[in-house]
């Protein structure tokens, strides 16, 4: 709807535009609203005129620009109609199933990634369209989005209702600043907990700085930062916390793809000695183990790997390795009850090293335990090795740290379940 | 349900509970602190002291002092009555001292052995609700920021998880030469406090500190406690 036009060439369609919503002969489900704000009350009463249950605003120019009145109005109009309303300030939701869309960026500045098993929630308009086009670069399965802005109606609460309720969504991520009202931390503490025994929530909270900004007259107040309540509240809820937008998703594609493991026991197997006492140091320092391989076992291994392959925990196969070395460590170690979880470090740029290993790999799915790989390079050989894991539901992270971050978010969400 | 010592207190204007209150409000909740009595005058403050037993702590009653110690407001390791004498006629002084302090009284308060000293806490946000803090005392838990929090109410497990969040947790499982600590003791004073503040919305702040933690077995005790209220 536009009063300004009457029919208008676009994308090679004639499109027939309506001077107003009561012109529209057929039900409307739903009401994209992106005129100036002073607008938007008289046409969000329109749509509540004919019956429109839902709304999404994306101008801006309300409360975030001192036009608090306004905002109010919108949402009175909105409780009188009973019309839902996402906004205003955002740039709505991208269903990347149904291709409903109503992100105003174009795709050769945010691109829109494949359908997936991720949702994101998140508070920033700005923060959630680089996150899209981030991931669609990466072909990153982000399915859903969803930015809710000034939240004059729904909330951050309702859509992990709603991710929660859908069954194509697999892993929840939150990007919040801060919440707005008066009790909603509890709310949002309620929710969470009822959802996260189903399916993982991973948030990351911006703004960590700075201790309470209000005057204090006790030590315990006095320490009580905003953020540590954040913390407080994610831990309190079985919500997995990322110190970074891009650990949130290093975490959600290990919660989206891989089993939930018994324990904290990874089994570290590497082409390089270095990139496994990384791994090590990473795994540790997250309170994760790396117990030392059996004795027993120990002995097979050194019969069958090189001569001067390391087969105590990090597995060292060494640089002259072949894929099969990786295959008989795997094979003798991750079905056994001294592991939960893998890490496996694989640098292609040794010759022995082909992309058959992507597929011994993937065979190890079948142990049903975690399983990351780390992989570094730039060759055409190490993105296609990359794909081709990432498409088998394999995760792939560039460094030992990631990688061990992922694990332990499995990890975690491991003991959120046993908890809950 | 506002308990009737807040509700009074808020009745009366007062943004602050008496010494005295706040440690009949922890008991009420069934959170141990040593036994204390209030004396008006050197006889009841002996008499109390003798019935408490000694070694005995005096502290300033006075609604104008927010933090005692820092006025010298707390005598500590009293034995005889000599010594509660004393002690009265100095805190007598400290009132003096202190600009508009009025001295309504001194609390007379067994001493608890030494122990871990922790800090118990709530503050109240308007976004969050009451939230339950929990560090471990002394000056690295400000330093450092070295605490947790959690929303009130709290189950066991939260309360467990607050405990072993903090860095210097590892100074209640034992540490260079002290005992372990009784950190079932700690885990109920916080989930008890946590029923405290949620039943009481008129507490703004409040400080358990420090609280005390014994060696396993025996106990945790709060030793001092303070209450700010929404007036």
């Amino acid at each position: 709807m536009n009063p300004k036009y009457d029919e208008v060439e676009l994308w090679g369609r004639r499109i027939k535009f309506y001077k107003s919503i009561s012109e529209i002969g057929d039900p409307l489900d739903v009401v994209v609203i992106a005129t100036p704000a002073p607008t938007v009350p008289k046409i969000l009463e329109e749509a509540g005129l004919k019956g429109v249950k839902a709304a999404i605003i994306i101008s801006s120019g309300f409360a975030e620009a001192g036009n608090t009145e306004l905002e109010n109005w919108v949402r009175a109009v909105a409780r009188q109609y009973g019309i839902r309303v996402l906004g205003p300030n955002c740039i709505g939701i991208f269903n990347a199933y149904t291709n409903f869309d109503t992100v105003f960026l174009p795709a050769d500045r945010a691109g829109r990634p494949p359908p997936g098993p991720l949702a994101l929630i998140s508070q920033s308009g700005a923060v959630a369209a680089a996150i899209m086009d981030w991931a669609a670069r990466r072909r990153l399965g982000l399915g859903f989005l969803a930015n809710y802005g000034n939240k004059v109606d729904v909330t951050e609460v309702e859509l992990l209702e709603a991710f929660a309720a859908d069954d194509r969504v697999k892993v929840i991520t939150v990007y919040v600043e801060g919440f707005k009202y008066p009790g909603e931390a509890k709310k949002f503490l309620e929710t969470a907990r009822k959802i996260v025994p189903k399916k993982p929530i991973v948030a990351y909270k911006a703004g960590r700085g700075g201790a309470a900004q209000r005057a204090v007259k006790s030590h315990t107040a006095a320490m009580a930062g905003t953020y540590e309540m954040y913390h407080g509240l994610f831990q309190q809820a079985g919500v997995i916390e990322a110190s970074s937008v891009r650990e949130m998703f290093d975490m959600a594609k290990a919660l989206a793809t891989q089993p939930t493991p018994r324990g904290r026991r990874v089994l570290v197997v590497s082409d390089s000695g270095g990139m496994g006492i990384q791994a090590v140091d990473a795994l540790e320092t997250l309170g994760l183990e790396v117990p030392e391989v059996p004795e027993s076992v120990a002995r097979e291994l050194k019969r069958e790997l090189l001569p001067f392959a390391a087969v105590s925990n990090p597995i060292d196969v060494t640089g002259s390795a072949t894929d099969e070395h990786y295959k008989i460590v795997l094979d003798a170690l991750l079905p056994t009850a001294f592991f939960d979880m893998a890490l496996v470090v694989t640098l292609m740029q040794v010759p022995g090293l082909t992309k058959n290993l992507a597929e011994y790999i993937t065979d190890s799915k079948r142990y049903g335990k975690p399983i990351a790989v780390v992989n570094f390079g730039g060759s055409e050989l190490v993105q296609r090795f990359e794909e081709e894991l990432e498409d088998q539901g394999i995760p792939v992270y560039p460094t030992p740290d990631r990688a061990a971050k992922a694990l332990w978010a499995l990890y975690k969400y491991g003991e959120v379940k046993r908890r809950l | 349900m506002t308990h009737p010592i807040v509700a009074r207190a808020v009745a009366e204007g007062r943004g602050k509970l008496r010494e005295d209150e706040a440690l009949t409000l922890l008991k009420a909740y069934g959170i141990p602190t040593p036994d204390y009595a209030v004396a008006r005058n050197e006889e009841e403050a002996v008499r109390a002291a003798e019935q408490i037993g000694y070694p005995v702590v005096a502290k300033i009653i006075s609604p104008q002092i927010v933090h005692k110690t820092d006025v010298g407001g707390v005598i500590v390791g009293i034995t005889n009555p000599q010594s509660v004498r004393e002690a009265c006629r100095r805190l007598r002084e400290v009132a003096k001292k202190v600009p508009y302090a009025e001295l309504e009284g001194v609390l007379i308060q067994k001493m608890v052995p030494k122990g871990v000293e922790l800090i118990v806490g709530a503050v109240y946000d308007e976004i969050f609700g009451h939230v339950v803090v929990f560090g471990l005392g002394g000056i690295f838990t400000e330093l450092y920021r070295d605490i947790s929090m959690r929303i009130a109410p709290i189950d066991e497990q939260d309360a467990i998880e607050m405990i072993r969040e903090v860095k210097a947790y590892r100074l209640l499982t034992g540490f260079r030469g002290v005992p372990p600590r009784d950190v079932p003791a700690v885990v109920d004073i916080l989930i008890k406090f946590s029923r405290l503040v949620e039943d009481n919305p008129e507490i703004r702040e409040a400080d358990l500190n420090p609280v005390i933690a014994l060696e396993e077995g025996k106990g945790a005790y709060v030793v001092d406690a303070r209450f700010i209220l929404q007036v």
